[in-house]
């Protein structure tokens, strides 16, 4: 039986992105944002952890509940549902220190010369949570359902993500072979999906009814129980198949226990009281409060911007009033970020000039995209007015945690300064992600784009994809990603994404706000947060897209 | 006794107008019900859902469907793009959290206001009888939901005393119950136990005027018993049957404190329907509100008459 | 709710208690106890002077706020973000997105004053009516109505109003002014049958009267002597309860802004002030006990002020 740490096949040229993730570290190390100590670096507060003491159980909160479940090919999952995901579920590959992917639940997955076939190798030897084993068919299964080919699953946006694929074949019982319409450099981060794309169980996927809370996976826990806004509990999968660096086996707790707490002062106040001892957020007021906290050794804070996603306004440019690149400039020329920073950041924040975080492909200290200057917001939305004839108004609409609530107010105080109209809509997060799937909106605060290959963010992006929010029809960004996807030169690629964030810039379809500071923060007996990665003891830097809940360990 | 059956027939009558108006809420909804129900559903699916609610039927019939429903358990479901959860469900868990705060809150008034209540009317004018009253007022006039925002924060976070957050089952571990419900129910106990210590007063002092204590006091029975055995209970009638009302009305402030200690009981659910919109799961949240209240309030107005000789004999 | 026979004595009605209840304070003149002959005088005293003052001061402040000199209160300053009160001149300091909190409550007291006022005047002039017709005319029409107070009883009075607000005002399209007009419908309504049923039970003793019986005989019209010898002697009664029902709305506003349908942001009101400022409890809590203070302040003035006006109008429902 192969263990995790034979070594893997090397990718074929992923030399750039190597160099462009130390440069990432580099920055996270030397310059944490700028307000204040450096919070954290990845890996180093475990470092002196001591010794792993198998045990014991995590109750984490989370920042919502994922209402729908988790029939995964169906699923609309943000952060806390794939926290919830990882934690059930492995997917075929995963990110590794230097955000290359490498085979996790699959022993290999190699492509051919002009990446239009990839063969996966299924890991041997691996069984479900009720026992049936993992093989090549039901990989197949799961990969024809994401991808709208298996009969009883609808998947609305995975249909579209895998619309490359052309075939998914059984070559032998644990080989399967997908075979792409157009060459498809990066279709191994696609099996990550940011954690989406786990392995269901063949009942689980075949299940007509429950098949968003009959939760079957290979991952580290198993599924215990669901209380919808209580509780999500699971316990350790005792025949888990992957160990850690050292031969340990994993999972190291005993049980695992999700606590969706929307309001994040709630979940600070439940850390602080032990009800919790474990959380995660994005919220810059209260990370910067734990930075305090952390300091003082009454809890263990982890941050990442590594890898990181963007923290936007995103406009729905297929409708008045952001059909008209007048109106999207103007609400950019009266953002003003330095203020947005001041209030709602304490100063931590770093201004987004693109979807593309620092250390991912395709960054760009400057672009196009305006900044504040309220007199040509004011005058812009003057001519819009005298263009159109109507008032420049608009919905903005967001979720009705007490954050993101006061940045609405913010934004709302903003655009009335230059003469906007607007009104906020609070919506919970399951219906907000509705929203933006229905186009029933004008504008959405939004955070999305976390990092690995660029390619990954061709569906948020690409003309008539359902997953295109913003429903913007650029035919240069469309050609750009076409370009990106099958082109193997990685110099070229970077030029490509560059050219990618320019053009966004410009157009200004999104209001990009700030690079999102992700972070964990735990009681300080609870370690091991950022994990390890798939071959080594070094772990993926990020937190965008949740942890590996396998080497979480609490001192017993 | 014809009182009771004018009670009975009064409350059908109330019955039927409550379940009405609430059996109508959805279709009230302005615009087209169906968008605010499931606004993002493909068209094929709102043609579903609007026939399966029927929102275009006479009154009657939408009244008899939605009643049918109710009575039998049917309490519609959460609409979600991935398919329907049931509310009655949740409602399973949720009641019994809530009956626990609300009986709690109850107890803990009682339980404080009794003792006062005695003890100023015992002393009624004195410099303790005043401050109470003083106080009483003042505790009055505090917004509960206020003080419950302060409570948490002084006293669970900064103390770290008692949890902040969260819910734990009798069964469970009864201690930790306790604990999470401490706050919550002090928060919603708080205002109560000014009225209740209020009303006890102002019946013990009429009561402690009148003969048979006077006549218990001349046979040297000590002022103790005398309040204790004698007068308190005459006067805790009108307390008691307040305090069984009281469950009922303590339901409006109990969501907002519900919502603000998470705990997951009928009013976090209502918050829930409200902000992600699930309007029919609002409504039979507000139905069963509605009729439970409406029950207890019948329960209580019947023992009142079995209780209370004047009204025993009003109809003699 | 019970019905009554209405020539015994009137009984303490079951009417469920809130905090609509008239509480009563031992003395409004210092001394002796309500039930006692001089607190029928109903006389003022030191408390009483400076309720009435407070409210005065609230309430000018609250008409005024236009044209006082202060911030407006949604302009964000990024430097007074939730800064304590002092700073920069800002006697409240800032709140947690940088707007003047003494701006705000200022203006948060006009729209919960205004919600408050507003929906107890609703209440007193529908519930007062159809309480003085039902009280006078008995028989049927009082059947009826009693009846549509207790169906409208019913329901626990906030989740009522949260009822209403919620279909009729929380979807989208909703603007500020929408909402504070639909609080101030749903909370009259669920207002109405209090003031209807007190006015009921005034009205019923009023016109056991010796001078309406004989205003009666006399041929008087009964609108007549409804409006002219009832509705006056009536009217104390409505005024005290009306001070506490303002003081119950305020309250109610708040609770409803925490559930999220109060006053529609970024317009205040010291509830949702407060439900906003609960995220900063850590470290600025001055935005939450300020308001809470004011609050606590413009209800403790209108209860003490309602207990008096009662006092000094001898209304004898003690357990309404």
């Amino acid at each position: 039986m192969e263990g995790p740490f034979v070594a893997s096949t090397a990718m074929r040229g992923r030399w750039i992105r190597g160099a462009a993730a130390a440069v990432a570290l580099a920055l996270v190390v030397t310059a944490c944002g700028g307000g204040g100590d450096d919070g954290g670096d990845s890996g180093s507060a475990d470092a002196d952890a001591g010794e792993v003491t198998p045990g014991g159980k995590v109750v984490y909160g989370l920042e919502a509940e994922t209402a729908d479940g988790w029939c995964l090919p169906e699923a609309q999952l943000a952060i806390s549902g794939i926290q919830v995901a990882r934690t059930i579920y492995d997917t075929l590959t995963r990110p590794n220190a230097d955000g290359e992917y490498e085979p996790w639940l699959a022993s290999a997955v190699e492509p051919n010369e002009d990446f239009t076939q990839w063969t996966i190798t299924v890991r041997d030897g691996v069984t479900f949570h009720d026992g049936t084993p993992l093989d090549a068919t039901v990989v197949k299964n799961n990969l024809d359902a994401y991808r709208g080919a298996y009969p009883g699953r609808s998947p609305q946006l995975f249909i579209f993500t895998f619309s490359n694929i052309a075939s998914v074949d059984v070559v032998d019982p644990m080989t399967v072979m997908v075979t792409t319409k157009v060459p498809w450099t990066a279709f191994d981060a696609y099996l990550y999906g940011s954690g989406r794309v786990g392995m269901m169980a063949q009942a689980q996927l075949d299940d007509p009814v429950n098949c968003a809370d009959n939760l079957i996976g290979t991952g580290p826990f198993v599924f215990d129980e669901w209380v919808p806004n209580q509780r999500f509990v699971a316990t350790k999968n005792p025949d888990y198949w992957a160990t850690d660096a050292e031969g340990r086996q994993l999972p190291y707790l005993d049980e695992i226990e999700y606590r969706p707490i929307v309001e994040v002062a709630q979940r600070v106040n439940a850390l602080d009281s032990g009800d919790i001892n474990a959380m995660h957020t994005s919220d810059p007021l209260t990370i910067s409060d734990l930075q305090a906290q952390d300091e003082s050794g009454e809890i263990s804070l982890t941050e990442s911007i590594d890898f990181g996603e963007v923290t936007y306004l995103m406009l729905n440019s297929s409708k008045p009033p952001f059909d008209n690149i007048k109106a999207r400039q103007a609400l950019a020329f009266a953002f003003n970020f330095d203020d947005y920073n001041a209030i709602r950041g304490k100063g931590i924040l770093t201004r987004a000039t693109g979807p593309f975080a620092p250390g991912n492909v395709g960054n760009l200290d400057e672009t196009d995209l305006p900044g504040f200057d309220l007199e040509e917001a004011q005058r812009l939305v003057e001519e819009y007015e005298q263009e159109t004839g109507q008032p420049l108004s608009f919905s903005y609409t967001t979720t009705q945690a007490e954050s993101t609530v006061a940045d609405a107010q913010f934004w709302q105080q903003a655009a009335e300064d230059a003469g906007m109209e607007v009104e906020i809509i609070t919506v919970d997060q399951s219906t907000q992600i509705d929203a933006a799937l229905a186009g029933d909106f004008e504008a959405i605060a939004w955070r999305n784009h976390p990092g690995g290959d660029p390619d990954e963010q061709y569906n948020w992006w690409q003309t008539g994809s359902p997953v295109n929010f913003g429903r913007f029809d650029d035919p240069d960004i469309s050609r750009l990603l076409d370009e990106g996807r099958s082109n193997p030169d990685d110099d070229a690629r970077v030029g490509i994404y560059e050219d990618l964030n320019r053009r966004f810039g410009e157009e200004v379809y999104n209001i990009w706000n700030y690079y999102t500071i992700w972070s964990v923060a735990t009681a300080p007996d609870v370690h091991g947060v950022l994990g390890e990665g798939p071959t080594s003891a070094d772990p993926f830097p990020g937190l965008a897209v949740g942890i590996p809940p396998a080497y979480l360990w609490v001192e017993q | 006794m014809p009182v009771l059956l004018r009670r009975f027939i009064h409350l059908v009558v109330v019955l039927f107008c409550v379940t009405l108006f609430v059996a109508l809420l959805t279709s009230m909804l302005p615009g087209d019900p169906v968008n605010s129900i499931a606004g993002f559903a493909p068209e094929e699916q709102k043609e579903q859902i609007r026939e399966q609610l029927g929102l275009d039927d006479p009154i009657p019939v939408q009244y008899g469907r939605w009643l049918s429903d109710f009575v039998t358990g049917d309490l519609g479901s959460y609409w979600t793009v991935t398919g329907d959860r049931p509310v009655v469900d949740r409602v399973k868990d949720a009641l019994p959290v809530s009956i626990q705060l609300m009986v709690y809150a109850q107890v803990l008034a009682l339980v404080v206001a009794i003792p006062l209540g005695v003890a100023t009317a015992y002393r009624a004018g004195s410099r303790f009888d005043r401050g109470s009253n003083f106080t009483a007022f003042g505790l009055l006039a505090l917004p509960n939901f206020a003080l419950a925002l302060i409570l948490a924060y002084y006293v669970g976070v900064q103390l770290g005393w008692l949890p902040v957050t969260g819910y734990v089952a009798p069964s469970e571990d009864f201690v930790e119950h306790l604990r999470r419900m401490a706050m919550p129910a002090i928060a919603l106990a708080v205002g109560q136990i000014a009225v209740y210590m209020r009303l006890l007063r102002s019946d013990m002092i009429a009561t402690l005027q009148e003969d048979f204590i006077t006549m218990a006091k001349s046979k040297g029975v000590s002022p103790r018993r005398v309040l204790w055995r004698h007068a308190l209970r005459p006067s805790s009638l009108t307390l008691l049957t307040v305090a069984g009302l009281n469950v009922g009305t303590l339901i409006g402030s109990a969501v907002v404190i519900e919502v603000i200690f998470s705990l997951p009981g009928l009013g976090s659910l209502l918050y829930e329907s409200i902000t992600s919109r699930q309007y029919i799961a609002f409504q039979s949240l507000v139905a069963i509100i509605a009729v439970g209240y409406v029950m207890l309030n019948f329960l209580v107005d019947v023992l009142y008459a079995v209780l209370d000789p004047r009204i025993r004999h009003a109809r003699a | 709710m019970p019905e009554r026979d209405l020539d015994v004595a009137e009984m303490p009605s079951l009417t469920p208690v809130s905090t609509m209840e008239p509480v009563d304070l031992v003395r409004a003149d210092g001394g002796v106890p309500l039930t006692g002959k001089k607190a029928r005088q109903g006389k003022l005293g030191v408390i009483g002077w400076l309720s009435i003052s407070w409210l005065a001061l609230v309430t000018l402040a609250a008409i005024l706020a236009p044209i006082l000199p202060i911030d407006d209160p949604n302009q964000v300053t990024a430097s007074i973000a939730r800064q304590p009160p002092g700073t920069d001149g800002h006697i409240f300091g800032g709140d947690g997105l940088g707007r003047d909190l003494f701006s705000r409550i200022i203006w948060g007291g006009r729209s919960s004053l205004l919600i408050g006022t507003l929906s107890v005047l609703l209440g007193l002039v529908l519930g007062g009516l159809l309480g003085l017709v039902a009280g006078y005319f008995r028989g049927r029409a009082d059947g009826v109505l009693t009846g549509g107070f207790d169906v409208l009883l019913s329901f626990p009075q906030l989740i009522l109003a949260l009822t209403l607000v919620t279909v009729f005002a929380s979807g989208e399209g909703v603007t500020a002014t929408r909402r504070t007009v639909v609080l101030i419908l749903a909370l009259g309504v669920v207002s109405i049958p209090v003031l209807g049923r007190i006015t009921r039970a005034n009205t019923l003793t009023w016109t056991q009267r010796e001078f309406v019986l004989a205003a009666r005989a006399l041929g008087a019209k009964q609108r007549e002597i409804m409006f002219r010898e009832v509705l006056p002697n009536v009217l104390p009664a409505m005024f005290s309860i009306a001070l506490l029902g303002v003081a119950v709305v305020i309250v109610a506003e708040g609770g409803l802004s925490l559930l999220g349908v109060g006053t529609q942001l970024p317009r205040p009101s010291w509830g949702n002030i407060i439900a906003e400022g609960r995220s900063e409890l850590r470290d600025s809590p001055h935005i939450v006990i300020i308001p809470t203070i004011i609050i606590f302040l413009t209800v403790f003035a209108l209860n003490y002020l309602g207990d008096v006006v009662r006092a000094r109008f001898d209304v004898r429902e003690s357990a309404l």
